[in-house]
Parts: structure tokens; C-alpha cells; sequence
């Protein structure tokens, strides 16, 4: 047994902090606080950030990764939220799952620019009529000679507005007995005619997408894994990603700024004496929550299934209901003043709180939401029965 | 980062199973419940004969050598089965703390007959108010010719009906001027004049005692550490124990999720198993988050305990973290059996009840997360 990060892990850490510390400058932040996508200053970034390698710690050497395991990527993760630097959120777990289903040409041709910073690639499941129940998409993709033609719509595909390709989920068989028989995997260039993307905002302010196919023409060599073999990529790409969450360094540092505030703005008045006990109570959670975070991690990397099975979607879970809990309170603290934007008069914390409390509800959801995981847990994990 | 145990200490794991799953039913833990003593002298023999008590104390003394992380596997075994007796006194309240305070010759004194199962101690912390602070502290001892004379009542003295020694604090100089000065730790002789037990009813039916010193005489030998200097030690005793007992609960907590999965299965309503219902999937879900949460946090605890690292502020996440847990998860586990688990002759019930114990003891989760807000920068 061990708590600590090996001493590759460590060096990785500092030397992706430091690089952050200082190349993460306030353009950046505020493009990333926009929640409008990354913006130019963002993109400069990343690219920065894989010209040093900072981008996919996990992939082998030879796809410009470094060889490392999912801590790594937790690592990544972690100092990129903490900095609020710009988040390539997808494009590194769709790589993941291109090294696993992927051929050659394509990990060739997709892998070496995600790492780069260069490309980043838009996730493209969700549907309207399909959410959880990813198996009964609908946007069609019906084979004609060297290429396929597809229509449909997806929803709340974010990042597809600044994104150059598209990770898409389609339907190559209407008439598979089972519905997620006949569901088949693309890399489409979101430049393709045909495409039209048009913005959704969620009340927290975040900018996600709908995107519509009309005739879109994408050639076949774009097919990742067989036709009608989409739901073994899916999983590649939901599993496959192994860990990759845990450290919370980024909660922490909130839970101290607001500690800091307290200390400095509510001092002895009588009805605050609540709030030393609840931020204790928030930090107690958090730090429980990364410590399974880090310790389904370590899992993965050892490639051993965790004791009861529960892994890393038992800290979602917990850090899920955490992260609402935080900004909850949070706002409590702030009093009349949490209401107020980042750009009003008399504004605390730079309105920092708001945006998050505003945000805080989608984490719950995105990614499988609780209760998918709870299904997952209850099933996979503990064992109890379908029907 | 490993979370896994070692070969030997899964093998540990192991075998403590196999015996206290042999050992220790449930029958016997009912018994004990009832029994004056509360505690089997033959079990104990056994347990001693098996390394158990020395298991973390070094070979010079007769123990095992082995670290605190092997010995929160042992605790976390016992948890499970609701283990009776004195044990956690004896080791983690009387012999650990003489290892760490004691001077050469108290360890060569009373180590070896705890190891070997010979002697049963515990700690006499708590007084009247019930709290784990030095202000609670009133029981006075006065110098008086070499010796030091005991006076006051100690309460909640877990075992005390049937220890041959008792760490006991107190206050040896009340005009210090802070509650934290003052305060001394005595090794003193159960059998000595002046001493009256009486055993309290608990909700665990653990034999928790009323424990008054009148005029009990203790040579200054037996002072533990230094005079007025005590509550240092008695704090890192309290940490220390508050981990061990969240690795305890961990156990504890761990068979209930056990039970409940499996019951869960098998009880057919509506033509299914109520665990096909998502209400029930859900309070088994929640309830190993609450498993695995304790889990991951009391080792956190017990690792650095036995690496030497700094250890007192995971020491207060796991016990506020594992002391409201095991009380969700009671409550839950009870939730998904339906009414059979409320009924007194069923085992759940013995693990709602030393939840709520375990809980009280060494701290709160209030109590720890106090600890933790002072951590972060409040003055509480
Ligand atoms: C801000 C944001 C960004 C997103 N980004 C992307 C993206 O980039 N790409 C993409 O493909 N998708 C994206 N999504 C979609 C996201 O993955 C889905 O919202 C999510 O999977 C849930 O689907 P749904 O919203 O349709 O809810 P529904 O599936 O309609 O669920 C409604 C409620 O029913 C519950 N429920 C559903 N099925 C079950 C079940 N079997 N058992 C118990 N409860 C159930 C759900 O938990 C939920 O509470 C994004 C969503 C949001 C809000």
C-alpha cells in the first residue's frame, strides 16, 4: 500500500505546474472562465502544451505521448482545471479509444495532432431523442461505393463549434434486432459540407451545440472499427479511458479561497458561526472523494479490478454531489452579495462563485449521469440483478 | 500509489477471517453482551498465542514487529464480527501509548504480559461532560510524600471491570494557565485501594464503566511521560485511536453492505428480488460509497501512521468521514432489509447499535471536524 505518486508521476506534475504557472496567462483563464469554447489564446496553448508533450501523457512514445499510465492523465487533468487552462477535453479520450479500435492509417493520420494541440475532436453522441440510451440513436449513415452519406441531428455536442473533427455515432442498420447492433463509429471533418452548427446555452452560461447532417459525404477510411460495429467503440472509449479523474486540487484551492474570505470579511459575527464546521464537512468530502478518484486511478494502471468492483464511478458519485454541495454553500457564505456577476458593482470573488454555482449542475448529468452510474455500480459492481 | 495490501498482509487478512469467522459467531457475541465480563478468557489465549496482541509491537518486547497499517487489518476483521472483549483497550489504549511515552523500564515492565495476553488495560480519559478535551479534565492527583493521591470519577472507561491496569489523566496542577498545562498520565494498579467500577448500560452492551479514584495512592514511578506534560501524549493517544477505531467501523460497515447485497438479492416481492428495484440499487450504491470513501480514508490514516509521516489531520477526516458513514450505511442497510433487520435477534441491529457507539468514541464527527476547520485556518 502507498498514497504517494511515484517519482515519475511527481516530476510530471511539477514540470506540467510550473509549465502552467507560467504560460497559463490571463487570456487564457478568461476564455476558459467564458465558457464560449476554446478561443484563440486557448488554442496557442495547447499547442504549446504538445510541443512539450503535456498533452497525452498516456499515449505511447511514438504518437508523441510519454508512455505513462492514467495517473498521468489524472495528473493532466487536474493542473489543467486548477489553472483554469483550456480543457482538450475529448480529443485525447477519443484518441484512447482510437488505439484500441483505431487501424494503423488512422492513428497515424488523428493521433499525432491531437497530441500536438493542433486538432481536437468534438464528442457526437447524444441525440435528441436519445440521452442515457445512447443505442437508439437515429442519424443515419447509408453506404454508397468509397464513402457513406449521412443525416441527422445531434444535441449538446460541445466544442463542436471550435472543434476540426467530429467523434460520431451513427446508425448503419435500422432493421438489427438489437438496437445497438447496428450502430457504426466516424472521424468526420466538421468542414464538410452539409454540416451546419448552431449554439445552445445552458443557464450556467456554457456554450454546447446542436449539429445537423444533410447529405454529408464522409469517406469510408473514416469508419473507426467495423460497420455495425460502433458499440464495441463506444465502450472502448467510455472504459478505456480507465481513471483519469481523482485529484482535486482544483476544489481545494476553492474551498481555501473561501476560508481566506471568511476569515477576512465574516469575522465573529454570531450567525457565521456555522461555516466553519460545513467547510470542514465540504473539505472532509472532497478529500475522500480524491482519494478514491486516485485510487481507481492506481487501479486502472495496475490493471486490477478495485475490491466490490465500484472504481472510479463511486468517486464521480461523490465528488458529483460534492461539487453542488460546495457552491451550494458557497453562495450561503456570499449572503445577497453571491448574486452578484462577475462585471456588477460590489461583485465578490470576482463572481467567481456564481459562474460555478450556475455550472455546478452539469456535472451530475454530462458523461453518464448519477443515476447511469449508479446503474452501472448497482449491476456491474454489487451484482444485483436486472430482472 | 498502490491501494492494494501485500502478499503477507492479504494473507493476514486471510487468516483472521478464517478464524473469526470459526471463533467468533454471532452467538457468542450475543452472550458476551450479556456476560458480566464480557469477553471470552479462552478466545483471548487463543488471539494472544496467535500473535495478536504484539502483532505491532517490536520483537525485544515479544511482539510481532509489524507495522500499524497490519494492525488496522486485524482491527478491520475484528469490526466485522463485532469482535467483544478488550482488546482495542488494551492495545491501543494501554500498550501503544507505553510504547510511545513509557521509559525503558515501564515497556519492559508491562509490555511483555500484554503481549503474551496476560494483562488487560485501558485509559480513563473521559469525565462527566463526556468530551475529549483537556478542559474536561478535573480529576485531581496531589503530590504527597513520592507518591501522588487520585481523586475523581472518570466515565465512560470502556473494559475497566476488567483491566489489571488503567492509564488514567489527570490534573496535576490546576494552576496552570492553560487547560492544556497541567495535565499528567498515571499507570495505575486496578486492584489499588480506593478504586470502585461500575459497569454502565450501553447501547452496545460493551462493558463502558463508572470509574471513581478515592484517595487511590500511585507511586510517582508510574507516571507516564513527563509530569504536567501529559496531554501531548494523550492527544497523539486519541488520534491514534481514533484511526484504529475507524478502521474497526470500516469492518463493521463492510458486513453490512455484505449482508444487505446478498439479501437483497434473494428476497423475492412482486415476483422479483428487491434488489431489481432501482430505489434499493441506490441505497446499496450509496452505501458503498460510504464503504469505499472509509475505506480509502482510513488506510490514508494507518499508512502515514505507520510510515511516519504526519498523520493528525487524516486522523480527524477519518473519523469524521467513517463516523457519519457507518451511520448512513446502518440506516440504509436497515432501509433495504425491510423489517426483519429491526427485529432484536437478527445481526443487524448489533452493528446499528456499535455504530452509534463507535461513533461516540474518540471524537466525533463533529468533534473531528472542528479539527479539520482549525486545519484550514478557523479559530474554533
Ligand atoms: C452541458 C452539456 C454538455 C454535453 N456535452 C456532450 C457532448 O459533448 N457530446 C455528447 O454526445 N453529449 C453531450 N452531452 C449530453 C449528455 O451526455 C446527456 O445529457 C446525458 O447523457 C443525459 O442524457 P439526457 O440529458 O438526454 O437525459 P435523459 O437520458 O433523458 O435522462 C433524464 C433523467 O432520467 C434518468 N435516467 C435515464 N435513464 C435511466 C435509467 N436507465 N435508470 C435510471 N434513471 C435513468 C437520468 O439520469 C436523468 O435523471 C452534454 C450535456 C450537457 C448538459
Amino acid at each position: 500500500m502507498d498514497f504517494e505518486l511515484s517519482p515519475e508521476e511527481k516530476a510530471f506534475q511539477k514540470e506540467i505546474r510550473e509549465f502552467l504557472d507560467k504560460e497559463c496567462n490571463e487570456n487564457v483563464v478568461a476564455e476558459t472562465l467564458s465558457l464560449q469554447g476554446a478561443g484563440p489564446y486557448s488554442k496557442e496553448l495547447l499547442r504549446k502544451m504538445g510541443a512539450n508533450r503535456l498533452l497525452a501523457p498516456r499515449w505511447p512514445e511514438e504518437y508523441d505521448g510519454r508512455g505513462m499510465g492514467a495517473m498521468a492523465e489524472a495528473i493532466k487533468v487536474d493542473e489543467i482545471n486548477s489553472h483554469h487552462a483550456p480543457f482538450p477535453l475529448d480529443g485525447v479520450e477519443i484518441g484512447n479509444a482510437l488505439l484500441i479500435s483505431g487501424n494503423e492509417e488512422q492513428k497515424k493520420r488523428f493521433l499525432p495532432g491531437i497530441a500536438s494541440g493542433e486538432i481536437d475532436i468534438a464528442l457526437g453522441y447524444t441525440e435528441p431523442n436519445a440521452g442515457s440510451d445512447i443505442a437508439s440513436i437515429q442519424l443515419r449513415a447509408v453506404e454508397d461505393g468509397d464513402h457513406f452519406v449521412l443525416n441527422g441531428q445531434k444535441i449538446y455536442n460541445s466544442e463542436a463549434h471550435v472543434c476540426e473533427y467530429h467523434w460520431l455515432l451513427t446508425r448503419t442498420d435500422p432493421t438489427a434486432e438489437k438496437k445497438h447492433r447496428g450502430l457504426s463509429m466516424f472521424i468526420v471533418d466538421l468542414k464538410s459540407p452539409g454540416i451546419t452548427i448552431r449554439p445552445l446555452i445552458t443557464s450556467g452560461g456554457l456554450r454546447t451545440n446542436e449539429v445537423f447532417y444533410e447529405d454529408v459525404h464522409v469517406p469510408r477510411e473514416n469508419l473507426v472499427g467495423e460497420k455495425n460495429g460502433g458499440w464495441a467503440v463506444i465502450m472502448s472509449a467510455l472504459y478505456g479511458g480507465g481513471g483519469g479523474g481523482g485529484l482535486a486540487t482544483g476544489t481545494k484551492n476553492v474551498i481555501n479561497t473561501l476560508v481566506k474570505y471568511v476569515l477576512e470579511e465574516k469575522q465573529d459575527a454570531d450567525e457565521n458561526k456555522w461555516i466553519p464546521e460545513a467547510m470542514a464537512d465540504l473539505y472532509v468530502k472532497t478529500h475522500v472523494g480524491e482519494l478514491m478518484g486516485v485510487q481507481a486511478t492506481a487501479f486502472a494502471d495496475l490493471k486490477v479490478t478495485p475490491p466490490y468492483g465500484g472504481g472510479g464511478a463511486v468517486s464521480r458519485l461523490l465528488s458529483g454531489d460534492t461539487r453542488r454541495l460546495l457552491y451550494n454553500t458557497a453562495m450561503q457564505i456570499l449572503g445577497p452579495y453571491g448574486q452578484l456577476a462577475k462585471d456588477s458593482k460590489w461583485a465578490p470573488l470576482k463572481g467567481e462563485i456564481l459562474r460555478e454555482f450556475m455550472d455546478a449542475p452539469r456535472w451530475t448529468i454530462v458523461h453518464g449521469s448519477q443515476e447511469i452510474q449508479k446503474l452501472l455500480i448497482a449491476t456491474r459492481g454489487l451484482g444485483l440483478p436486472r430482472k | 500509489m498502490d491501494p492494494r495490501l501485500s502478499e503477507e498482509q492479504e494473507i493476514l487478512r486471510k487468516s483472521a477471517r478464517d478464524f473469526l469467522t470459526d471463533k467468533c459467531p454471532k452467538t457468542l457475541v450475543r452472550e458476551m453482551e450479556k456476560d458480566e465480563k464480557g469477553y471470552s478468557p479462552e478466545l483471548w489465549k487463543e488471539i494472544a498465542d496467535l500473535g495478536w496482541m504484539g502483532l505491532a509491537f517490536p520483537e525485544e518486547y515479544g511482539g510481532g514487529g509489524m507495522s500499524s497499517l497490519d494492525l488496522a487489518i486485524l482491527l478491520e476483521e475484528m469490526g466485522r464480527v463485532c469482535f467483544p472483549g478488550p482488546f482495542f483497550s488494551t492495545v491501543i489504549c494501554g500498550g501503544l501509548p507505553i510504547l510511545d511515552a513509557g521509559s525503558d523500564a515501564q515497556k519492559r515492565k508491562y509490555l511483555p504480559d500484554i503481549i503474551s495476553g496476560k494483562t488487560i488495560f485501558t485509559l480513563a480519559l473521559t469525565e462527566a461532560s463526556g468530551k475529549y478535551d483537556a478542559a474536561s479534565v478535573k480529576v485531581k492527583a496531589t503530590a504527597e510524600n513520592g507518591n501522588y493521591i487520585i481523586n475523581g470519577t472518570k466515565l465512560f472507561i470502556p473494559d475497566a471491570n476488567v483491566a489489571d491496569y488503567i492509564l488514567c489523566v489527570a490534573r496535576t496542577d490546576d494552576k496552570a494557565k492553560k487547560p492544556e498545562d497541567g495535565i499528567t498520565v498515571f499507570i495505575v494498579d486496578a486492584k489499588s485501594q480506593g478504586i470502585s467500577t461500575t459497569v454502565l448500560k450501553t447501547i452496545a452492551r460493551d462493558k463502558q464503566c463508572e470509574v471513581v479514584f478515592n484517595g487511590v495512592k500511585v507511586p510517582k514511578e508510574n507516571i507516564l511521560g513527563e509530569l504536567n506534560q501529559g496531554w501531548g501524549d494523550v492527544q497523539k493517544i486519541i488520534e491514534r485511536a481514533a484511526i484504529a477505531k475507524s478502521c474497526e467501523m470500516l469492518g463493521g460497515m463492510e458486513m453490512v453492505l455484505d449482508m444487505t447485497v446478498a439479501y437483497v438479492k434473494e428476497r423475492v416481492q412482486f415476483d422479483v428480488p428487491v434488489g431489481v428495484f432501482q430505489a434499493v440499487q441506490h441505497h446499496c450504491v450509496y452505501m458503498l460509497v460510504e464503504v469505499e470513501g472509509s475505506r480509502a480514508t482510513a488506510y490514508e490514516a494507518a499508512w502515514r501512521l505507520s510510515t511516519g509521516r504526519p498523520y493528525s489531520s487524516e486522523a480527524a477526516i477519518t473519523k469524521a468521514w467513517v463516523s457519519d458513514a457507518y451511520q448512513r450505511v446502518v440506516a440504509l442497510g436497515t432501509q433495504s432489509h425491510g423489517g426483519v433487520s429491526i427485529m432484536e435477534d437478527h445481526d443487524l441491529p448489533l452493528y446499528f447499535r456499535r455504530a452509534k457507539a463507535a461513533e461516540l468514541a474518540f471524537g466525533d464527527a463533529r468533534f473531528h471536524r472542528k479539527t479539520v476547520a482549525r486545519n484550514l485556518g478557523f479559530k474554533v
